[in-house]
């Protein structure tokens, strides 16, 4: 390029070459003053980071005091969905704390309850209900049981005698119900507790063992054409990992997931290949038979979600991204709604996971107005997961969690 | 070129250097982890489906080694918890693998735990998902005019049913699908077991500012 200009040329052998010219002393200047006052920042900020480390911490401090105790958390956390904040329970829907004569009766009964649940008519305050409160045996440990009673009754138990219990007396308990169940309703609490006043009779339950033979047939041995129920979703329809729970949910919605499974508006192959040979009494009957069964959680949190978030998400939505809390549909503590929503706790968090993924992802598109399609696209894969991790860790729907939730309908009503 | 002696010597050297660091200490790590509680040895008939699981390949298209959710959605497949080294205790040789051109099977017999849908799909994938590109295995499985007393027959759809007499599954096809029942790793993850935390921490993908106050 050179040789083409017409700018003259140096010279073949000239050597090019740069006049010497000292840094101009002002830039020495400014650099000397320059390092000066870095070092002197340096020194600076660290003090100052000491200082607002310590500041923090006392702030924390402050937050710390003011937070609540661990009692009312936990309360918040569990039961205040059903009971209530105040403890006053839903009339005939959820029996109140406040003057109930089974917490007057101390927190080694409370304790228990929380342990075992009830499963059956209860009277409490002269009111009647149709008991179903779920076992925390699998959701809290000892300490968190015994803050939960020693709460309870402190706050609600008239009475002079000692409320507190201890996390040792909580694993002494523990370890003397072992798997015994739920509460056979008030009937059975009234041979612990002698002051409570006369319960309804427990009914027989021997439909829930029986159920419908065909059903049974179908659950445990399957078809020639296709495998049994149980052989995925567990004996008791447990499930585990991606194949869901299906003890406890309502029967309706499980009927409608079978025809939508037939109709292709919810995708799943083996599902789909089940369906092909499945009538619509049988889908009624596997319906009504998996309503009725019960079973401990199995779901553990697995997908490392963030649990406080989606304690928040579950509790109050986050209407900063147009979520509703999944409480308001899905019941109190997610133990769902018939005949539309199912309950979501202890559900497996992988299957509640794919299943939001799924809504987005165009695999299901069975909900009516579109709704969890609309919250799935809205939450992040951290929400996802952190809402499926919180509720596989709550309790499991307590069976005929369904009659309840109808109950409360016609309550508002 | 004539200092051969040092050479050699440095040579040896380092490779014993890498061998130690890459393998030996390692090897002590792991070795001195005892088995996860709630990891039980194959039975015989796991282990012989095992060997089938090796003969076949299957290692080529199907890993062993669910990753963190940090790294890939397994948790939300269903594919299970990020492994741990103590989760392949019984497993030798190990099938890690490497290509995911099928689903992850460590935890195949926690989310799929039906011995019939294991047979259906090992004798035809195509008759459950008509996309699959997974090969067909019938040569694990008999064509029977009847079934015989004890032989398990395979539920399959109209179409790939044979035109008369039954599909039963030989031992072979027991085995393996008792191998891939047995595959869960579900429990919980021992609390000093031997993981990758990938990029996050050990309690999850990132420590909410919450947790760090307590």
């Amino acid at each position: 390029m050179a040789r083409k200009s017409k700018h003259s040329r140096p010279d073949e052998a000239f050597e090019p070459y740069e006049e010497h010219a000292g840094v101009p002393m002002p830039v020495n200047w400014v650099a000397i003053a320059l390092t000066i006052w870095g070092t002197a920042m340096l020194y600076d900020t660290g003090e100052s980071v000491q200082e607002s480390l310590q500041d923090r911490a006392e702030d924390s401090d402050v937050v710390a005091q003011s937070v609540p105790d661990e009692g009312t958390l936990l309360f918040g956390a569990n039961c205040a969905t059903c009971h209530q904040p105040d403890g006053r329970g839903l009339r005939d829907a959820v029996p109140p704390l406040a003057g109930s004569e089974i917490v007057a009766a101390g927190p080694d009964i409370v304790s228990r309850i929380l342990l075992r649940g009830i499963d059956g008519p209860l009277t409490v305050v002269g009111q009647d209900f149709d008991g179903h409160m779920p076992s925390f045996d699998s959701a809290l440990n000892d300490a968190e049981i015994a803050e939960l009673a020693s709460y309870v009754t402190t706050r609600w138990a008239d009475t002079t005698e000692a409320t507190a219990q201890t996390s040792e007396e909580v694993a002494s308990l523990r370890a003397e119900i072992g798997d015994r169940g739920s509460f056979g309703g008030g009937a059975e609490l009234a041979m612990m507790i002698s002051s409570l006043p006369d319960q309804p009779p427990m009914p027989a339950r021997s439909h829930v063992q029986a159920g419908d033979q065909a059903a049974r047939d179908l659950v445990f041995a399957g078809r020639d054409q296709v495998w049994s129920c149980a052989s995925c979703h567990g004996d008791l329809g447990q499930g585990d990992e991606s194949t869901p729970r299906l003890a406890g949910l309502p029967g309706a919605y499980i009927v409608k997931q079978l025809q939508n499974f037939r109709e292709g508006t919810r995708e799943n192959e083996s599902m789909q290949l089940v369906v092909q040979g499945l009538s619509d009494p049988e889908m009624t009957a596997l319906g009504a038979y998996y309503t009725d069964l019960r079973v401990p959680s199995t779901a553990r949190p697995v997908l490392s979600g963030d649990l406080k978030r989606g304690e928040q998400l579950a509790l109050q939505g986050d209407w900063s991204i147009g979520v509703p809390a999944c409480f308001t549909c899905h019941g109190p503590s997610g133990f769902g709604v018939a005949p539309n929503f199912p309950g979501l706790s202890a559900q497996h968090a992988p299957y509640l996971a794919a299943q939001l993924a799924n809504w987005v992802g165009g695999q299901r598109h069975n909900d009516a107005l579109g709704l969890m399609a609309q919250i799935s696209e809205a939450l992040s894969t951290q929400d996802r997961r952190a809402v499926a991790d919180y509720l596989a860790s709550l309790p499991p729907v307590p069976a005929g969690g369904a009659s309840m939730a109808r109950m409360e309908t016609q309550d508002d009503q | 070129m004539n200092r051969y002696l040092p050479l050699s010597i440095l040579a040896l050297a380092i490779l014993a250097f890498a061998t130690l660091m890459l393998v030996i200490a390692p090897g002590m790590q792991i070795n001195s982890r005892p088995a996860p509680e709630g990891l039980t040895p194959y039975s015989e008939a796991e282990q012989r489906g095992r060997e089938t699981y090796v003969s076949l390949g299957c290692l080529y298209c199907h890993s062993q080694q669910p990753r963190s959710g940090d790294q890939a959605p397994d948790g939300e497949r269903g594919w299970g918890r990020a492994s741990v080294a103590a989760d392949y205790t019984y497993d030798q040789p190990h099938q890690l693998g490497t290509m995911r051109t099928g689903p992850d099977l460590l935890n195949v017999g926690a989310r799929l735990p039906s011995e019939g849908w294991h047979l259906t799909h090992l004798y035809q994938p195509r008759a459950i998902f008509d996309w699959s590109i997974m090969p067909a295995y019938p040569y694990l499985f008999d064509e029977k005019p009847q079934a015989g007393p004890g032989d398990v027959v395979v539920a399959l759809p109209a179409e790939y049913a044979p035109q008369d007499g039954v599909v039963v599954a030989t031992q072979q096809a027991l085995d393996l699908t008792a191998y891939l029942q047995s595959l869960d790793r579900t429990y919980e993850v021992p609390a000093d077991g031997l993981r990758d935390h990938g990029y996050g921490t050990p309690d999850g993908p990132e420590p909410t500012p919450s947790e760090e106050e307590r």
